[in-house]
């Protein structure tokens, strides 16, 4: 049995690759895609730790947090879809018609 | 006392029928422009859960007696019905104006599903008792208001505004459920009262991992008041959104962030654990963010120049205020915890009457086509004077002037924290607010005071805007003699939290 702190490293990892992702790329699917791998940094948790407790919370937590995940993805495609349409770029450092 | 018990969630209920009914409609009649019936379908829906969440007020849910449902995932008790109050009310507003504030707009059944879904989702957000039913309902709040923000999709600003949250929110939510993740880890539970058995009995050994769920959980809450340092989104937000959604999410969305730290930080994660063990000591968290908050919304809010998100900065401000309830709580404090718990509640209610009604009104100036400016308002009152005086008591009250809602909820949210010992958060929430008065009173200036620079006519009579603006201002006005009966309702439900 692999002991449950590799499993912690790995989400650790998985987590921190995506805030990377998040705070580097300025593309918005890309975003998109980084905050996906950070939702599922959480899942590798819940799921190893269900596991460790030998409880099914953090499976069946694990699967609402997938099923939030798509819904997240769902409007998130279709903000994105309407950017494109008005800025003709995916690119989220070009919209500044509002600066303090 | 209720029975069978699952009538404590009829104002959960009634909203989730009502935003199907509006979605029924539209299957039936798609493209509807009739706007009469989405709008009223949308409003009777909300105040049937009012009604519903004040008759089981009435009949002794709350203080006395909460009820579990669901295996205790769900808890209806006096805050959960204190916070529907608030959450429908301002739901109420916001729908009767957008009668007036979409009317050439295509989309008219989604837009009224969407808000009454968020208000759903606040309402499910206030009685969630453990972390699995907070995280979905928290992302029933935050979904519609994505779709929502964005709602003016030829619009740039509001586009512009919807992709700044939408990227926020999901990076802020994913940082919530690692948060979540990571007290599953430490716990192997997430009902709010088996962490808290867990943690009372055998410490908290992980204290390390610990820490840093609850710093991350606090990231998702602040981010969904608007709090310093995940405010970011706000300004812009509001700004660009159309102005009743600005004013929902404000008011109703931000009060929905607090109901669950008030709940999830004092049942779950209680002070008398968390500190004494050593792993973390998540008051003086909230009184850093306290502090920056008030003094990051107030001072930024000074120098805008536009209403709207001059509004935007002082809700950023007012997040600091409320933080002051969960920053002044001491360990074993239990009765002074109550008391300026309960004082953060109100000061919940009575912004969110005036906060909405303050957007209601700068969603009327934008039906009519005056500019986003100070100055654009300038001589506003010969033309709508009724609505200038809605607005002035709205300035005057959020600037927490002597005769209005405003000062009483300020005052006894201030009174608090000096009593738990905390004079600094008091007198830089005070300092804060006499700063505050410059930036409401400039917006009353230019209505009342100022000479109009053009000489324009207003077009429409937009009823809809006119009746909510009007509604929320009567609703400060009473605020003042109620206020009594309110701030004890508050005191007893913030108690059941410290029992």
């Amino acid at each position: 049995m692999v002991p449950v702190q590799w499993y912690l490293l790995l989400s650790a990892a998985m987590f921190c690759i995506g805030v990377f992702g998040v705070l580097t790329r300025r593309n918005a699917l890309v975003i998109l895609m980084s905050v996906e791998l950070m939702l599922n940094a959480a899942n590798v948790n819940l799921v190893a730790f269900s596991f460790q407790h030998g409880n099914l919370t953090g499976q069946t937590f694990a699967l609402f947090t997938m099923a939030l995940a798509a819904a997240e993805v769902a409007i998130g495609i279709g903000i994105v879809l309407v950017l494109y349409r008005n800025f003709e770029d995916i690119d989220v450092g070009l919209p500044t018609t509002m600066r303090w | 006392m209720v029975s069978p018990d699952w009538l404590a969630l009829a104002p959960h209920g009634i909203l989730g029928l009502t935003a199907m009914v509006l979605l029924l409609y539209d299957m039936i009649d798609p493209d509807s422009r009739n706007r009469l019936a989405l709008a009223s379908i949308a409003t009777v829906g909300s105040l049937a859960a009012l009604a519903a969440s004040a008759w089981l007020l009435a009949v002794g849910v709350g203080p006395s007696e909460s009820v579990s449902l669901f295996d205790g995932q769900l808890v209806v008790d006096g805050v959960a019905l204190f916070f529907s109050v608030v959450f429908t009310t301002v739901a109420a507003l916001v729908t009767v104006a957008s009668y007036d504030y979409l009317a050439d707009h295509s989309y008219q059944a989604e837009y009224y599903s969407l808000v009454v879904l968020a208000t759903t989702g606040m309402v499910v957000l206030a009685s969630a008792n453990s972390l699995a039913t907070a995280f979905v309902s928290l992302e029933l709040v935050s979904l519609p208001s994505y779709a929502l923000v964005a709602f003016l999709k030829t619009n740039r600003g509001s586009v512009e505004a919807g992709t700044k949250y939408f990227l926020i929110g999901a990076l802020s939510s994913a940082v919530f459920v690692y948060g979540i993740s990571l007290v599953y880890a430490v716990a192997g539970s997430l009902h709010f009262e088996t962490l808290a058995a867990f943690f009372a009995e055998q410490g908290i050994e992980q204290a390390g991992v610990f820490g840093l769920g609850i710093v991350m959980i606090v990231g998702g809450v602040a981010f969904k008041t608007a709090s310093v340092p995940f405010h970011f989104w706000a300004p812009e937000a509001y700004e660009g959104a159309p102005a009743p959604i600005s004013g929902f999410l404000s008011s109703a969305s931000k009060a929905a962030g607090f109901v669950l730290a008030f709940r999830a930080f004092n049942v779950a994660f209680s002070l008398d654990i968390a500190a004494v063990s050593g792993a973390i000591d998540w008051a003086l968290l909230f009184q850093i963010l306290a502090v920056v908050t008030m003094i990051v919304g107030n001072f930024a809010a000074a120098v805008q120049e536009r209403v709207k998100r001059m509004l935007a900065y002082s809700s950023v401000g007012h997040a600091g205020y409320v933080l002051i309830g969960l920053a002044a709580i001491t360990s074993g404090g239990a009765g002074g915890n109550s008391i300026v718990m309960g004082a953060a509640m109100m000061h919940l209610l009575v912004y969110g009457v005036m906060n909405t009604g303050a957007f209601l009104f700068v969603g009327m100036a934008e039906y009519w086509g005056v500019g986003r400016r100070f100055e654009d308002y300038n001589g506003l009152s010969k033309q709508a004077p009724m609505a200038c005086v809605a607005m002035a008591i709205f300035m005057f009250s959020l600037a927490g002037l002597p005769p209005f809602g405003g000062f009483f909820s300020k005052y006894v949210l201030f009174l608090g924290a000096i009593q738990a010992g905390f004079w600094w958060l008091a007198a830089i929430g005070a300092v804060t607010s006499a700063l505050s008065l410059y930036y409401y009173s400039r917006v009353v200036k230019a209505i009342w005071i100022e000479d109009p620079s053009a000489d324009f006519r207003l077009r429409g009579r937009p009823v809809g805007l006119y009746a909510a603006v009007m509604l929320a201002g009567v609703l400060t006005v009473a605020l003042l003699p109620a206020f009594g009966v309110g701030i004890e309702a508050a005191y007893d439900a913030a108690s059941v939290l410290f029992a």
